[in-house]
This record gives C-alpha cells, sequence and structure tokens, in this order.
C-alpha cells in the first residue's frame, strides 16, 4: 500500500516528456494510475522515476475525420470517450468503456493506459485488435504507427519501447462491432471476452483472457467463429475463477456471441 | 437487476407517540458518520508515535532458520523491532482452549521457530512514517527452510501429512460425538435411507471495512497500557493477553469508539495486540498498527471451513425426516484462536428449525496451513444450518416432493414453543410456517412456473429455493465445557451504567463496543422510555472504554446479543435509577411514599398532584452538591452500575446436554435465480428476506442487519471464499479476486417481518445481526431447481461461482444414493 | 526541461482552505490528506483501489484518491466529506442517509457521500440504474446498498 521512493517529474510537451524517458532507465510513463499505482504499491514494480503525462493536452483529444476515422489520443479517459460526440462515432468504444469497472476509474483511467498495459484480462486490446485499430508511437526520431496486430507482444508488453510513448490510437470507420464478456461480477474483471468486428464481410474476433496477447480470429459469419476458435487451440491460463477448459469455452461461446452481436448490427 | 424493490410490512410511527421503543428514530450516530467526524482508529494521532509493519511469511510451512534485524534496526528513521524470540521470552503462550492434543499448541504474539501459513506475521518494524517502516521491513532478513505443507482438511490426518505442531504430534486439534435420541429406531422405522457423500461449506469472511487496527501507549510509571483499538470482545481480548504478558487485567485498558465493521471478524486481534504492547513498552513511545487488506485476507479470522461426510437420512415416504447422522470435519487453519469453540457451538442449532429427534454428528477439527479461523458472522452455526437446509432440499429432490410441502411437514411449530430440542436448548418463540407463507408469498411463488417458462424462452434456466435460518443468540459460555470439561466458563453478561448529573443529564454507558448496530440509539430508547423524558435527554457515550467499568469478563459486540444482554443491563441500570429517584423523591416531597410516585416529562411526581415535581436536574444537584440534611440512611447515588446475567445452568457434560443460547431469532428467505446453461453465468433476479427478531426496539436497525447479512450472504454464494493453492499460497487476497458485492450486483429485495416476543428477556427481544446465512442456503437451493432437468445435479457446495455452475450443469454434483431401509 | 523530484512543495485547497505542504512524490493524496492534512474523515478499506473509501472531488471530478499521488493534485481544487455540511447544518443528501438508514457503521460513508454528490450534480434526479453505476465504486459491507439507492433517490430533486 506504500510506494516505494520514487522520482517524479510533469513535462509539459510530450518532447519533453520522452526526453526524461529516455535519460532515466527506470523511468515509466503516468497515464491515469488506475493500473499503475496499484501494481507500486503492491511493490510488485518500482519505477524509479514517474513521468506524468496528465499535463500533456495534445494527447487528450478525441478527432472525428470525414473518412470516419477516429483518432483518440492516448490520455483521453474513459469518461472522455464516453462524452465525446465524436467517439460515437464507432458506438463499441462507448459502449464497452462504459463497463470498465466505476466512475472514479472511468474518470481517471486512459484509453492508452489500458491498451499499452496489456493486462490479459483488459477490455480494449481485444477490442481495438477486432476493430483493427492503428496505433501511432512517438520516439527520438519521429512517430511510427503500428497495427494493433503487431502492437500487442506479451503480458503487460507493447511495441512501446524505452523512451517512446503510444501517443493516439486510430479507429478505422464501422458500426458493426460486438463485444460479450463474463466478468467477476458486474462491470467487474473479465474472466473471458471476446470482441467482433464485420468488416468487408468477414468476421474478425479478438479473444481475451486467453493468452498473453490477444488471440484474433476469422471467418465468413458468424457460424464460422466456433470452428475458427477450435482451430485456434487455445491452451487458455487457469486461475481461481477458471480452470483453462472452461475459460477456453467460455471464450468460444463469447466468440460466437460478440459475432452475432456484430452481425446484427447495421 | 434493472430495478430495486423494497417492500416492506410497514413498521409505522405511532402518534401520539406512546414510547421511544418500536419507533425508527434519528440514530444518533449519524450526525458524526455523516461528517465524517467518526474517530475510528486509524484516525487517532499521538506525538512521536511509530508506525508499525509486520513482516509475514511468504511459506505457509517452514522452519525460521535465522532473523537479523540489524539492517533494518540501523535505518535512519526505525524506531526498533520485534522478533519470536524477544517474545518467546517476555510472554507465555496463549491459553488454550482445547483439550489435548491442541491443549499443547504453543501460540504466541510473533511465529516462534516455525511458519505454518503465508501471512503469519515473523518480525515488527516500527518507524517514524508508515513509508519508512515498509521500507525498512524489506531489510529484514529471515531465512527460512520450508517444509511440505497441508491444505486439505481431508488429508490431515494422512499418515504422511506434514504436522503443524510437534507439541501437539498430529494436526488433529479436537474431536466429539455428539449423539441423541435413537439413531437404531430412527433409522429402522425410516422407509428410505438417504446417502449423501460429501457437503462442503466454504471458507470466506465478511471482510469489514475497516482493517484491524491499535494505537498503544504505554505508562511507564504505572505500568497502564492503553489500548486504542477496534476489537470488538475487550472482554475475551483481556483474559487471553492479561495471562500471556503476565499482568493483570486492569492494566489492559481498551479504548473504542467507532469502528468501521466487526462481524466477528476482529474478534481474535490479540496476537497482534500484544505485539503492540510489548513494542511501546519496548520504544517507550505509542506505537501504531493499521492491518493492510492483504494482510486481513491473509490472516485474520477466516470463517470455519466444514465438511460434512457420509451423511444419512432417515425419511418416511411422506417426507417425514426423523433424524441423521453425519461426520463434520471442521478446517480450523493453523491456530486456534477461538477454536475448537465452533465444535460446539453448531449445537446451539442442532435440529435447524426441523423437529428430527435423532441425530448425531462426529465433530473432527484439523490445523492445515491455512490462515487461522476465528468468529466470523452466523459462527459455527451457519455451517450446521446451511447443512440442515441442504439435506431438506436434497431430500425433497431425491423424493420427489415439493420443498415447500417437506419444510412444512418437519418444521417445529408455533404452538410446540418455546421448544426443547433433541440436545435440551430452548428455542424460545418462532413461526417458521408462517414466515415461510410471508416468504412465498413475495417472491410471487405461485406464478414462478410461468417464470420459468418465460425465462425458458429467453434460453435461461430459472428455479426458486428456500433458505431457512436461525439467530441463535446469547451465548451460555458453560457450552465451553464441552468442548473443555476443564474450562472454567459459564453463562454470559453484560454491563450498563446509567446516571443523573448534576444538572440532569442522563449518561449511558455500555460494554459494549458497536461497529454500526446503533447502541447509543437504541439504548437511549429503552432508558426514554423508562424514565419517561425525551430521548434527546439521554446521552450514550459513543463506544467502549474499561476506564468507564461498564464492562465484565463477557463484554464486546459478538454473537448477535446486544438487544437482550446490552438492553436488559440498559434496562436494570435504569430500573434501579428509577427506583432512587423516588427514593429521593419521597423524601424531598415531604415524605410521600414511592407508589404515589411517578416520573414523567424528566421529573418525579406525585401522581395525583402533578404540579408537585421534582425535576431530574434538581435530583442530580442535591446528591452531587447539596446532600446536607438529607436522612443518613438514604441509599441514593444516581449512578447506577447494573450487571445482566441471563439464566442459564451449566450443561449436562456427560449427555452434553442443556441449554445453549437464550434467544432464536429466525429468517427465511426466497431466492429466484437465472442461469445461463452455455456458459455457468447466473444472476439472482429476485429475492425475499422475512425475519423474526421478537419484539423490535428500532425496526429500521433491525432491517437493516438482515440486510447487511443478506448481502454479505449473496456474496459468499457466489464469489466471495478463500482459497488456496497446493502450496497453501491464497489465492484471493485482495478485492480484485475476492470479490464482494457492489452497488450492480444487488438483485431486487423484499422484506417482511414477524414478531415472536422471547417469553425469556426482559424486553421480549431477541439477540439479532448474524443472519444465519439464509442467502447462501437459498441461493444454493434456487441453483439446485433451476438445475432440475438439466442435469439435475445437486448442490454440493456453498460456494457457487460461475465455474462450478458449469460444472454442475455438465456432471452431477453430490453423489447422493437413496436405499430402502 | 521539467524537473525530476523526490519531493515537492505543493499547495492544495482543500474544502475551502489553502494548504502548503512539503510532500514526497510516493505520498499517496489519500494519506496525504489523512496523516499530513489531518482531515481523517476520508478512509482507507484496501490496498488495491477497488473499495472507494477514499472517494474525494479533485478539480470536480469524483476519484479514489489512492491511486493519485499527493505531488499531481498540486493546484487542485479538493472536496471532502468534511466540506459537505455547513457548519454542523447536514445537506440534504446527508440527511436522507441518516433518514433512510443508509449508514450503519459509517466506515465507507465519506466516500459514499462523495460519489453521491458527484452523480447528483451531473444527474439531479437520478435513476435507479444511474445511482448503482454511479456508486458502483464504492464498497459497503453493512447495509446491502439498498438503503443506500434509497437514500440517494430521495435526495434527487
Amino acid at each position: 500500500m506504500l510506494l516505494r521512493e520514487v522520482e517524479y517529474a510533469k513535462p509539459g510537451s510530450v518532447a519533453d516528456a520522452l526526453a526524461i524517458l529516455r535519460e532515466h532507465d527506470g523511468a515509466r510513463a503516468l497515464a491515469g494510475g488506475q493500473t499503475l499505482i496499484n501494481v507500486m504499491k503492491a511493490r510488485a514494480a518500482s519505477p524509479d522515476v514517474l513521468v506524468d503525462l496528465n499535463g500533456l493536452d495534445d494527447l487528450k483529444g478525441i478527432e472525428l475525420a470525414a473518412d470516419g476515422t477516429l483518432t483518440i489520443g492516448a490520455m483521453a479517459t474513459y469518461t472522455d470517450v464516453l462524452a465525446s460526440a465524436e467517439a460515437r462515432a464507432r458506438p463499441i468504444l462507448g459502449e464497452v468503456c462504459a463497463t470498465i469497472a466505476d466512475v472514479q476509474v472511468r474518470n481517471r483511467g486512459t484509453i492508452g493506459g489500458n491498451v499499452c498495459s496489456n493486462d490479459p484480462t483488459n477490455h480494449l486490446p481485444p477490442l481495438m485488435a477486432a476493430v483493427g485499430a492503428r496505433m501511432t508511437i512517438a520516439g527520438e526520431s519521429g512517430e511510427r504507427t503500428v497495427d494493433a496486430h503487431d502492437f500487442f507482444l506479451g503480458v503487460y508488453l507493447t511495441a512501446v519501447g524505452p523512451g517512446e510513448l503510444l501517443t493516439r490510437i486510430s479507429v478505422p470507420a464501422g458500426k458493426q462491432d460486438g463485444f460479450a464478456a463474463v466478468t467477476l461480477g458486474a462491470d467487474g474483471t473479465c474472466i473471458a471476452n471476446a470482441a467482433a468486428s464485420i468488416d468487408g464481410g468477414r468476421v474478425r474476433v479478438a479473444l481475451g483472457c486467453v493468452d498473453a496477447v490477444p488471440v484474433v480470429v476469422t471467418a465468413d459469419g458468424p457460424e464460422g467463429v466456433g470452428a475458427a476458435v477450435d482451430a485456434a487451440n487455445l491452451m487458455p491460463p487457469f486461475d481461481v475463477h477458471a480452470s483453462s477448459e472452461y475459460r477456453g469455452h467460455l471464450a468460444r461461446v463469447l466468440a460466437i456471441r460478440a459475432a452475432e452481436q456484430a452481425a446484427g448490427r447495421s | 437487476m434493472s430495478t430495486t424493490t423494497i417492500e416492506t410490512a410497514p413498521a409505522e410511527v405511532v402518534a401520539p407517540q406512546k414510547t421511544w421503543s418500536g419507533q425508527n428514530v434519528p440514530r444518533k450516530e449519524d450526525k458524526r458518520l455523516t461528517q465524517g467526524e467518526g474517530v475510528f482508529v486509524d484516525d487517532i494521532k499521538r506525538h512521536g508515535m511509530g508506525y508499525i509493519h509486520f513482516v509475514r511469511s511468504p511459506y505457509a510451512h517452514a522452519h525460521i532458520t535465522s532473523i537479523d534485524v540489524a539492517k533494518a534496526e540501523q535505518t535512519k528513521g526505525v524506531y526498533g523491532t520485534l522478533t519470536g524470540e524477544e517474545v518467546a521470552s517476555l510472554t507465555d503462550p496463549f491459553f488454550q482452549l482445547s483439550t489435548p492434543p491442541g491443549a499443547y499448541l504453543k501460540d504466541y504474539a510473533l511465529a516462534v521457530g516455525k511458519v505454518r501459513y503465508v501471512g503469519e506475521a515473523v518480525v515488527a518494524v516500527v518507524a517514524e512514517t508508515r513509508e519508512l517502516a515498509r521500507d525498512a521491513s524489506e531489510l529484514v532478513e529471515v531465512e527460512y527452510e520450508p517444509l511440505d505443507a497441508v491444505v486439505d482438511a481431508r488429508k490431515a490426518q494422512d499418515d504422511d501429512a506434514p504436522v503443524l505442531h510437534d507439541e501437539s504430534g498430529s494436526n488433529l486439534m479436537w474431536e466429539g460425538v455428539f449423539e441423541w435420541g435413537d439413531l437404531d429406531a430412527a433409522f429402522a422405522e425410516a422407509d428410505k435411507i438417504v446417502k449423501i457423500d460429501e457437503l462442503h461449506f466454504h471458507r470466506f469472511n465478511s471482510t469489514p471495512l475497516e482493517t484491524d487496527g491499535a494505537l498503544v501507549e504505554f505508562n511507564r510509571g504505572t505500568g497502564q497500557w492503553t489500548l486504542y483499538t477496534n476489537n470488538q470482545f475487550p472482554g475475551f481480548a483481556q483474559i487471553m493477553m492479561g495471562p500471556a504478558m503476565r499482568c493483570g487485567l486492569d492494566k489492559l485498558r481498551f479504548v473504542t469508539q467507532d469502528i468501521g465493521g466487526g462481524f466477528g471478524n476482529k474478534i481474535t486481534s490479540h496476537p497482534q495486540l500484544v505485539a503492540c504492547c510489548l513494542l511501546a513498552r519496548k520504544l517507550n513511545r505509542a506505537v501504531q498498527w493499521t492491518e493492510w487488506r492483504t494482510d486481513f485476507h491473509m490472516s485474520m479470522s477466516h470463517g470455519n471451513e466444514r465438511w460434512f461426510h457420509d451423511t444419512e437420512v432417515a425419511v418416511k415416504n411422506d417426507g417425514t425426516l426423523l433424524g441423521f447422522r453425519t461426520k463434520a470435519l471442521d478446517d480450523a487453519g493453523a491456530w486456534l484462536r477461538y477454536e475448537p469453540l465452533g465444535g460446539v457451538i453448531w449445537a446451539q442449532v442442532t435440529p435447524g428449525v426441523y423437529k428430527w429427534r435423532h441425530i448425531r454428528l462426529d465433530f473432527t477439527q484439523v490445523a492445515t496451513n491455512k490462515a487461522p479461523c476465528s468468529p466470523n458472522r452466523g459462527y459455527s452455526r451457519m455451517q450446521h444450518l446451511w447443512f440442515t437446509e441442504r439435506v431438506m432440499d436434497i431430500v425433497a429432490h431425491e423424493l420427489e416432493l415439493d420443498p415447500i410441502e417437506v419444510r412444512k411437514r418437519n418444521y417445529i411449530k408455533a404452538e410446540d414453543m418455546p421448544y426443547e430440542t433433541p440436545n435440551g436448548c430452548i428455542y424460545d418463540s418462532g413461526d417458521y410456517e408462517k414466515m415461510l407463507d410471508v416468504a412465498t408469498d413475495l417472491i410471487g411463488w405461485d406464478g414462478i412456473e410461468q417464470k420459468r417458462a418465460e425465462a425458458k424462452e429467453r434460453g435461461r434456466l430459472l428455479g426458486v429455493g428456500i433458505g431457512s435460518t436461525l439467530d441463535s443468540g446469547t451465548n451460555n459460555f458453560g457450552q465451553s465445557r464441552l468442548i473443555n470439561p476443564e474450562l472454567q466458563f459459564s453463562g454470559n453478561n453484560e454491563v450498563a451504567t446509567v446516571k443523573l448529573d448534576i444538572f440532569g443529564e442522563i449518561v449511558v454507558t455500555l460494554g459494549t463496543t458497536p461497529q454500526g448496530q446503533g447502541h447509543e440509539t437504541t439504548a437511549a430508547q429503552v432508558v426514554a422510555d423508562i424514565l419517561g423524558c425525551s430521548i434527546d435527554d439521554v446521552h450514550v457515550r459513543a463506544g467502549h472504554d474499561s476506564y468507564w467499568n461498564s464492562h465484565a469478563g463477557f463484554s464486546g459486540t459478538y454473537a448477535s446479543q446486544f438487544a437482550v444482554t446490552g438492553l436488559s443491563a440498559v434496562k436494570g441500570a435504569t430500573d434501579m435509577l428509577v427506583e432512587q429517584i423516588k427514593r429521593l423523591g419521597s423524601v424531598v416531597l415531604g415524605g410521600v411514599p414511592e407508589e404515589a410516585l411517578e416520573l414523567a416529562e424528566g421529573t418525579v411526581r406525585i401522581k395525583d398532584n402533578p404540579e408537585a415535581a421534582l425535576p431530574f436536574m434538581a435530583c442530580g444537584a442535591i446528591i452531587n452538591a447539596n446532600n446536607a440534611g438529607l436522612p443518613e440512611d438514604l441509599d441514593v447515588t444516581l449512578n447506577c452500575r447494573y450487571v445482566y446475567r441471563p439464566p442459564f445452568q451449566l450443561p449436562d457434560l456427560e449427555r452434553k446436554f442443556g441449554n445453549l443460547t437464550l434467544t432464536y431469532a429466525s429468517q427465511i428467505h426466497a431466492a429466484v435465480v437465472e442461469i445461463d446453461p452455455e456458459t455457468g453465468y447466473y444472476e439472482i433476479v429476485d429475492y425475499a428476506a422475512v425475519d423474526d427478531c421478537g419484539v423490535r426496539i428500532h425496526p429500521q436497525i433491525v432491517e437493516g442487519q438482515v440486510m447487511g447479512a443478506t448481502a454479505q450472504a449473496l456474496g459468499a454464494v457466489t464469489h466471495e471464499a478463500y482459497e488456496y493453492d497446493e502450496e497453501g499460497n491464497l489465492l484471493t487476497p485482495n478485492f480484485y479476486d475476492y470479490h464482494v458485492p457492489h452497488a450492480l450486483d444487488m438483485p431486487p429485495l423484499r422484506t417482511g417481518y414477524i414478531e415472536t416476543a422471547s417469553p425469556f428477556t426482559p424486553l421480549g427481544t431477541k439477540g439479532m445481526g448474524e443472519g444465519g446465512g439464509a442467502g447462501i442456503h437459498a441461493v444454493c437451493a434456487a441453483l439446485q431447481d433451476a438445475m432440475r432437468g438439466h442435469g439435475d445435479a445437486i448442490v454440493y457446495d456453498s460456494w457457487n461461482p460461475y465455474k462450478r455452475v458449469w460444472e454442475m450443469l455438465n456432471a452431477r454434483g453430490a453423489v447422493v444414493t437413496v436405499e430402502p431401509a | 526541461m521539467s524537473s525530476v523530484a523526490s519531493s515537492k512543495t505543493v499547495t492544495v485547497t482543500v474544502n475551502g482552505v489553502e494548504y502548503e505542504r512539503e510532500v514526497e512524490a510516493r505520498k499517496l493524496l489519500i494519506h496525504f490528506v489523512r496523516d499530513d492534512l489531518d482531515l481523517t474523515g476520508s478512509h482507507i478499506g484496501c490496498d488495491t483501489g477497488n473499495c472507494g473509501a477514499c472517494s474525494m472531488l479533485v478539480n470536480g471530478q469524483l476519484v479514489k484518491s489512492c491511486m493519485l499521488l499527493a505531488i499531481q493534485a498540486d493546484g487542485a481544487t479538493i472536496e471532502t466529506v468534511e466540506g459537505l455540511a455547513d457548519g454542523g447544518e447536514l445537506t440534504r443528501l446527508q440527511q436522507s442517509f441518516s433518514d433512510h438508514h443508509a449508514l450503519q457503521c459509517g466506515y465507507c460513508t465519506p466516500g459514499m457521500l462523495m460519489s453521491a454528490t458527484a452523480l447528483l450534480r451531473e444527474h439531479p434526479s437520478p435513476t435507479d440504474e444511474q445511482i448503482r453505476k454511479g456508486l458502483q465504486g464504492n464498497i459497503c459491507r453493512c447495509t446491502g446498498y439498498w438503503n443506500i439507492f434509497e437514500a440517494v433517490k430521495a435526495a434527487g430533486a
């Protein structure tokens, strides 16, 4: 419950933030803090320097382009997404954000933080993988953009490297999306979840909770999703909430439900 | 779960008001609590105080081979440390309640030589700030030699099981056989014998939002410790701590004010309190300890985990249950802190609410490498009552009988009250059948089949279930002798003082340690009624303080008894005060006989001439400051202390027979669940709770307790569990994985009540508050009902998360056979 | 470039009163408020950000102060339970809690009141669903929440 000693900085620009991250090996970005502060309380990780991103207004916007692409700043909070008229262009985003934890967490927790922490039970990694989001990462030499399926690399591990920051997430236009989860209590931690998106006749389903990173399967329609999940040969982790077998079973059921939800939308 | 409906049989405020009791008067506690002005233990500060952090064992079972605190002690800002070795030289082991082999346990404030569960406290570090204590604790070097651990009670007595306590030689802590009636005759008379292989009541507790804590000061000049703490049973803590610390009990002053929930889980903090006391003395400064949530989960007061093996039930074809035999295996965890009292406390409710007369229960309690068990809301009775309810529903299921009919056929009847159970407990009053009718009415039992069909259209399995339970209140501590005949405990008591001060202020002190039950308010209601004054004129001191001398050996707030013990003490003290006021009034009002006097409107006055009145203020002033000229033999102090003693006898140790609790409140609940058969996910879609706690002093407070107990039971049956892996690591050490109900989890709730007064208590009240786990029994029954025709699983465990429901849908649950007798 | 430091002097305004204190970077806002500012009305009930007993309003936003560093609150305007009542005169919400027996031990109550306050500011006449969502981040072990829902509903417009 009590953090180890740490140093703190609150840069006023992305460039400043990147410089501090580069200069200090043990520096970590502090976004919403709804995960990192708890990790530090448990002393499971103890960065030397916290780089507070909450002063970076450049990273907070949510914009809708003429072609329907939605660009969400990494520091946009769940509450920002819920309040944003632009974000309603892709309704699934707000629908899922509304089920994350509670008001207090949603007021501080950020889209970028959820995606970068890449906890297997998080909602947004599978969602972003399903909708085909693209992540923009800023570093010393400029910006680069990474597709969702190349972004999530391992448990708590993403393509954002040392000295880099996720700055924004671009979500293409689309409305045929679904999300299904079994959670520990209402709006609780996911035991299993699945996000689905229909794009050009194909349904893409991303399964969370079953592996280090979202597992993506595709099929021609919801009726093919079950077989696609089987073919993925899942070996989900077990824990106090689910055996490997049960989690795998849930994943299959939820994948089909998410796909059916997506198909049911126009 | 979209709407909350609370439909209550109305508790109306009678106008013009005749009595304060029975009304929902505003709670005196609320003004400070809603403004954040409550005083909880972590709120208290002392100049220069040290903050304690406990270094805890990462192993479930290990020898401690070395401890080095040098680096920690040399750190700037660290005031000092305490190790098990020091504790063992400064204190004696805690008194053990058990007979051998459990009697031989050597239990100290810190682990000595060995650790026996993950989270056991090994070293205490005290520093200037919380952060420094935490930091310095990482510099303490403890070397361990890990040992194998045993976490399954069923394996604890295997030949190759690791033994926790060499002193006892085995993991058997206590065992006893309880048998009443004539089992052979019952089983001969039966038409069928229903055999249930294994049932399991799981390990959880009530996770009060405030964790344990204390701020302890030591007065070197007088040898007096003052413990500002939230321990809810100071009487027990003192009895345990005094001999261990080799000091008189009066040297341990307990002070509590506001406590953030107890539910029994704050009874056994005495080991940590001893550590605090030793440190306060050693370091010559106040020391402060606030338990971390994770530490609470890992180490404090798990509820009893109990297996029921080889159950056999003697049944008639018409559904009459004649009796049962079972083997109860209780998992006490690593230490016996209040145990093995759990081995007898269930016997307060041996037959549950049913009239079977032939019962045998073989009780075995073992130690395992898990957190020590201590009382948890419903302590030991809840486990047993769950068992009786499971038996009812399993028998009904196997014999294809209606669970309502089976219950009505077997319930103890209202006209049989007071009812003597097979082991001599007296159920004071109650009408279970009536309560069941109210419950089934509230839940819309008659329309259930239609709801079931509707749910099926939506692909859901709907089920409905009943949970009947008892809240036995006001213990006869003589039952401890059924555990150990050498114990010198019996009866019970509680204390209150009521005085009239110089300016007429009415001041009440209690011996209790309330954690939200509204003692200040209900005590004031009783006092105001007796004195005939306004409730606003009655001031009840908040909390508990040994220095008020308003406590006795059993003082505290636990075991559903305040409405009986606490309020009876208040009544007794107030009656004494009334008598004294009249005696004084008689003298001052010119020798009028006391029978001619009455108390009304804050005065003592002549009934036939109300103008001849002496205000309370005058009474107080005369006795305290203006008493010259009063008759020498006038025995009036206006400061009355009363010790309430419930009418108990020692139980018959041979037959294990006798009255173990004074009152029996009851609750009957009904739950409706909907299961998603594809996933095992389910929701509680409707719920009804009916209670009877005798005369209700404050209906809203009573209902609040019913609601709270219901919510905790629902949390326990769905998600809450202290689950361990095979190495003895706790898998649910915080609120992420140990999910307690939040706002969105709550089903709609309908409540109802009846009042059957207790014939045995001064106010007709019955203790209540624990609730007996009715929610667990009802949801288990509802799940089983939902699965009829879909696997027909028998619910065998009190913990039914989604994964278990899915397993049950795909295979049978408990192994049950029915044989002809 | 911005400074990297292990402590800082921060200024916060809590319930209308300004405080200036030196604070370690690692100190949680809840500990700062309780221990440094002696405002012990807000409570701590867990160590993983789940229970909500530490809830308070920071710059008008409801947050769990155990997941915010004190140093992050530099310059912020904070509202805690102590700031609700006006000189002992309970607010409509506080009175409603008492009337509906929406508190027993009172430990979750300060956080619950702040969450309800935030809710009512955004939804003056909240629906049952909005009330549940609004209080989802606050654990109560005593009441079962039902009376709390009633109290908040009754305190609405």
